[in-house]
């Protein structure tokens, strides 16, 4: 066969000759916000945003990858979950967008597509229920996505302290583990910027 | 008084119907209340599957289309016949430059389903999805963000 149109797919937009260019798009990157049910992740992603939180329906896939069972591999089921995100214009070509991860099942997390190409992710834990971030830490450490702990001071209080939250959570030296207070935006602006930081270690050792 | 046989079945509160069917039945037996405390309109489209827009697709999305891909409008765009939904997305992106989450949100639409729907317009030629090469990020854009957060106060 000399030529097999259908093997030369078009893979970009069909363009009409003559049409004016097409329009620039600003490049945009993510900042995922994750941690358990009712522990500020809406409240950080709305104090940085442009906008008022925005909601989406999405479909988790949640697979059991032999985690728990290593018996049945190919155990699949979606659920759909509401998520938050936010939006803050950098400049005319750069974008941020903030994603609150729903849920705090282990494998509620199992959804590649948020982390995929996020900058890195701040996991919010309320002291009085420190479990309820340990799926997304496990998470984001099996990805080996740059992630800071931020503790939600909510009135300024802490059940306890920096140190024992780090104790208990067992994460490496260089996961800084930090407190913020979620209702205000320099705070929550300075708690990114500490996952910011280290995402930036992360992209500089990759690149060399 | 006699005490409930046991062996009797006990009454559901509600009929056994699927929770779907029965908020259909509902809406056709006419639940005009006079009281003004109509669902709010989003509770209908909430029941309609999501994915019978997308004619029963679910997985036909592209994986490159993420989240915060940005989606525009090619100018100029031929015509063509639209659903109500691809029709809303279109006109979603007329103004500027919009993320597949921004649309999926604005429009009430799964996020699956939008990014179906989105992958369809860009094989029509309504819309260009604007697909980053490297979905690394490279220091120079770090470097970006961080500048640009510090300047917020």
């Amino acid at each position: 066969m000399d030529f097999d149109p259908s093997a030369n797919r078009v893979v970009g937009t069909a363009r009409i000759p003559g049409a004016p260019a097409p329009k620039k798009a600003p490049v945009p990157v993510k900042i995922i916000v994750a941690g358990g049910f009712g522990v500020g992740k809406t409240t950080t992603v709305g104090a940085i945003s442009e906008i008022s939180p925005l909601t989406t329906e999405a479909e988790m896939t949640s697979e059991s990858v032999g985690i728990d069972d290593p018996g049945q591999a190919t155990m699949k089921t979606g659920t759909t979950v509401a998520m938050d995100f936010g939006v803050l214009t950098i400049d005319q070509t750069l974008k941020l967008y903030i994603f609150g991860t729903p849920g705090q099942t282990r494998f509620a997390f199992m959804w590649d597509d948020l982390v995929r190409g996020a900058l890195g992710a701040l996991v919010v834990v309320d002291t009085n229920r420190i479990d309820d971030c340990y799926p997304a830490v496990d998470y984001f450490e099996r990805q080996g996505l740059p992630f800071v702990v931020g503790i939600n001071t909510f009135n300024g209080q802490m059940s306890y302290s920096i140190d024992e939250v780090r104790w208990a959570l067992a994460v490496r030296e260089d996961v800084p583990v930090i407190s913020f207070d979620a209702r205000f935006r320099a705070s929550v602006r300075d708690a990114l910027l500490v996952v910011l930081d280290q995402a930036l270690d992360k992209a500089i050792r990759m690149k060399s | 008084m006699i005490p409930p046989d046991s062996d009797d079945p006990v009454p559901p509160a509600r009929p056994g119907v699927r929770p779907f069917l029965q908020s259909g039945s509902q809406h056709s037996t006419g639940g005009y209340t006079p009281t003004g405390e109509h669902p709010p309109v989003e509770a209908s489209t909430n029941t309609l599957r999501p994915f019978v827009i997308t004619s029963g697709r679910t997985d036909g999305g592209d994986p490159d289309i993420g989240m915060e891909t940005q989606v525009t409008l090619v100018p100029g765009a031929p015509a063509s016949r639209l659903s109500p939904e691809t029709r809303a997305i279109v006109a979603l992106c007329e103004e500027s430059p919009i993320s597949v989450a921004e649309i999926s949100a604005r429009l009430h639409l799964h996020l699956g389903v939008t990014r179906i729907l989105v992958g369809d317009l860009r094989a029509t030629g309504q819309l260009d999805v604007h697909v980053l090469d490297n979905d690394t990020p490279d220091p120079e854009t770090i470097m970006r963000v961080i500048r640009g957060l510090r300047s917020i106060s």
